[in-house]
């Protein structure tokens, strides 16, 4: 497929994306669903998958996926970001479906992605504790052999959609070393604790285990590369996600720069506003540049930079402009912008709680340095 | 970062003939550079940071002679200019055959030749060729662009900065010659250049844009007196132009009496994006965080968390800018218009160098304030100074948000008289720049 081919479909998936997510999730969805008990549309979360495919997009063909890449997965991701699509894609999807391909494990991809390639089934990958850390040597949850198989201990926070999810994957330090485990949302010894969320589209779980039954995925004390392969997926998938929400800041602030009207003029034709709308501009170009690289380089096009490297330089940059576009479209807003009724604070909060995902500033600056070899 | 400058596979596809050729050219003529690892070698070669240039006249004079020799080796066989047409000297070739050129030069030890290239070449050059009579062209085009004539740019004055059609240089006709008289500002080049493009008020009773004339001025007729101007970094790499009572020829005329705007906005909308300058030259490889680590460690602090943190920042937003430079690139190659990243992409590339110099600076503390002798230290003067140069020239970072807010963002230009007044009535900086 040549590159402008693949440009001109991705065009038209990002508009088909659109239409959907405008006419299923506007700001009056999003408002409903956000207060709902799960945090998702179900109906929605069907449709996604029988009516445009997007939860099978990325699958291999063998477990009920269309076989597609990053750079088409980063066009969906953009467009959720940018409706705040509330809904367990990044967690399903990104998170549980990137570990049980990495984990290579062909009874548990055969067992588990074709659901979660047809949206039936809802999964999510536990792996921090209480700091939030990633860190596969500090996992908060241990496995233990028992005659009957193993079984699972501890207090794991920060659970995308844990407290609704069918399937959690969860990582667990074993004498073996950290490994993965399956683990059914409904087993016996597991209680799931719904967080209090400062981004309201994107909920979060306590999960405490105490002896929960789990089947190992990927072979014992492989999680380690397992995890860091997810998490360079989960930042560049992230990232995507925040280009949207920054671009729909910029977007809103424009607009709005273009029509207010204050001092007898266009709020925007003054420079202190131009130049806000400008310096949003750049971080956004800047953001959609490193995620773009990211997406490609997780696709496997030739010439990037290798994927560790560009997802590391993707969620870092991402995560600052989309927290900078955030802020400064309130700033453009004005006491507006304030409002609970204005959508302005909902792009904030996504935007700090993205930031703070998977480690948080001192994380990815850290993980920048070390991909560069510092 | 790990990007090189060299041209990508992608972009070579489908050039094998002309690669070839480029390369054999190369290699009859020049040497080829060792491989850079990115590998800092602390302590060697030369202890420079060098942003403007700021050698003594000798050294200078035998650079820009170097320069034009090389700019003629190219021409002679086929490469002075590209993309040019043939009838003028040029090889009717496309920008991305101009890109594979400078990848592929850039891997051989060649003289510098940006002081033909980026004033003349990249700016005057094109605008001879959209408005220049056949006349004019033939006259210098081929002179151009074989090296034999260097040109520089007549359009900032003291008064005329950001505000470029604001100008207030006279041009007077007298019969088959023009009479002009004025004072230029930040020329780069001119004490080399043998030609002179000048933006000049010829009808000060028309609005600021329609009452402009341009002009290709003979640097050494009477009247023409340059300047150096000695700039905050201690170098003196502009200059001042006095026009006093200057003859210019009406054949020498570029466009239309008074239509002398339309003529400027070629040669602005010519100046060389800085897409990919970034990681070139001695400052770019300075501010690399491979370069910037080895001066954590050498001065003791490779494990300061503050200073790793801020590295961290700078890094990030280095890389990003690289992936941005690259994806222009293959857009280019793929035919797409480019978008704002020209802008971006220069934007960044100023406040990633400042960052840099800054962060330098910090490592550095009182061996920068101070110069103890030690390597790599007090050199990181040479681009800190220059620092500030980048948010003014080519397009202050304030005229740059503004053409990004106005172009791309649609926002509403600032309102003003000036557009529609006479340029006699409105209210002017004195002569001279003094407020």
């Amino acid at each position: 497929m040549s590159e402008t081919a693949g440009q001109s479909e991705l065009d038209d998936l990002r508009g088909s994306v659109r239409d959907f997510l405008s006419a299923k999730s506007g700001e009056e969805q999003v408002r409903r669903v956000m207060e709902s008990e799960t945090g998702y549309d179900e109906a929605v979360w069907a449709q996604m998958a029988d009516q445009l495919g997007l939860q099978q997009l990325v699958f291999p063909e063998e477990h009920g996926g269309y076989g597609f890449g990053f750079a088409e997965l980063s066009v969906v991701l953009q467009e959720m970001g940018r409706a705040l699509l509330p809904s367990p894609f990044l967690s399903s999807v990104v998170l549980a479906g990137s570990a049980l391909l990495a984990a290579d494990d062909a009874a548990a991809a055969a067992a588990h992605l074709p659901g979660i390639a047809s949206g039936k089934t809802i999964a999510t990958l536990a792996v921090a504790g209480e700091s939030g850390s990633w860190d596969p040597t500090a996992l908060p949850v241990v496995g233990t052999r028992a005659d009957d198989g193993w079984r699972l201990g501890g207090t794991t926070w920060f659970v995308l959609d844990g407290a609704t999810a069918d399937l959690l994957l969860v990582a667990a330090t074993t004498d073996a070393g950290p490994s993965l485990f399956a683990v059914s949302g409904t087993a016996a010894g597991l209680t799931r604790t719904a967080l209090r969320t400062l981004d309201p589209t994107r909920r979060q779980a306590r999960l405490d285990l105490d002896g929960v039954v789990g089947t190992p995925v990927g072979a014992l004390g492989g999680a380690a590369p397992v995890l860091d392969r997810v998490l360079d997926l989960a930042m560049t998938a992230l990232a995507a996600e925040q280009v949207g929400g920054a671009r729909a800041c910029l977007e809103t602030s424009a607009a709005y720069a273009r029509d207010r009207v204050q001092f007898g003029r266009p709020i925007g034709s003054f420079q202190a506003v131009k130049h806000k709308c400008a310096d949003m501009l750049v971080r956004v170009q800047l953001a959609d540049a490193a995620a773009q690289e990211a997406a490609e380089a997780a696709a496997g096009l030739p010439g990037r930079a290798p994927l560790a490297e560009a997802a590391a330089v993707a969620h870092a940059v991402c995560s600052e402009s989309y927290l900078f576009t955030a802020a400064e479209n309130i700033q453009v807003h004005g006491g507006i912008g304030f409002t609970w009724e204005h959508p302005a604070h909902l792009y904030f909060r996504r935007a700090k709680s993205s930031q703070l995902l998977f480690g948080g500033p001192a994380g990815y600056f850290g993980r920048v340095l070390d991909r560069a070899g510092v | 970062m790990s990007t090189d400058n060299g041209p990508s596979a992608e972009v070579l596809d489908g050039m094998e003939d002309f690669v070839a050729e480029v390369r054999a050219f190369l290699e009859a003529h020049a040497t080829r550079l060792p491989v850079d690892d990115g590998a800092v070698e602390w302590g060697r070669g030369e202890d420079s940071i060098a942003y403007f240039p700021d050698d003594p006249p000798d050294v200078d004079e035998r650079k820009v002679t170097a320069a034009r020799e090389w700019q003629k080796t190219r021409y002679d066989n086929g490469f002075g200019w590209i993309t040019g047409p043939a009838e003028y000297g040029g090889r009717a070739l496309t920008s991305l055959h101009d890109m594979v050129y400078d990848g592929l030069e850039a891997e051989y030890d060649v003289p510098d030749t940006g002081v033909l290239s980026l004033i003349g070449l990249g700016m005057i050059g094109p605008t001879i060729l959209t408005h220049g009579t056949p006349e004019i062209k033939r006259r210098h085009l081929p002179a151009l662009y074989s090296g034999r004539s260097i040109a520089c740019q007549l359009f900032s004055e003291p008064a005329a900065g950001s505000d470029l059609a604001s100008l207030e240089t006279k041009a007077v006709r007298d019969g088959d010659e023009w009479v002009l008289t004025g004072q230029k500002v930040w020329t780069s080049v001119a004490r080399h250049a043998q030609l002179g493009m000048a933006l000049t008020r010829t009808d000060p009773d028309k609005p600021k844009h329609r009452g402009i004339t341009a002009f290709l001025v003979d640097m050494s007729a009477p009247g023409v007196d340059v300047r150096p101007l000695r700039q905050m970094s201690g170098g003196s790499e502009f200059n001042e132009v006095f026009l006093d009572d200057v003859r210019v020829p009406d054949d020498h005329r570029l466009g239309e009496v008074d239509g002398g705007w339309t003529v400027a906005l070629t040669t602005l909308m010519n100046e060389r994006a800085s897409v990919g300058g970034e990681g070139a030259g001695p400052a770019g490889k300075a501010v690399s965080v491979g370069f910037l680590a080895a001066l954590m460690r050498e001065f003791g602090q490779a494990d300061d968390a503050a200073l790793r943190r801020r590295l961290g920042e700078l890094h990030a937003d280095q890389a990003a800018t690289a992936y941005l430079n690259r994806q222009a690139v293959r857009r280019m190659r793929a035919g797409v218009q480019p978008g704002p990243e020209a802008s971006v992409s220069k934007l960044m590339y100023g406040q990633n160098l400042t960052r840099g110099a800054h962060f330098a600076a910090e490592v550095l503390g009182p061996r920068l304030a101070a110069d103890t002798g030690a390597w790599g230290a007090y050199s990181w003067n040479e681009l800190l100074l220059a620092t500030p140069a980048l948010r003014i020239l080519g397009g202050t970072e304030e005229i740059m948000k503004n053409i990004l807010a106005e172009r791309v963002l649609g926002l509403p230009k600032e309102p003003g008289i000036d557009t529609r007044t006479p340029f006699r009535e409105l209210r002017r900086s004195h002569q001279g720049g003094t407020p």
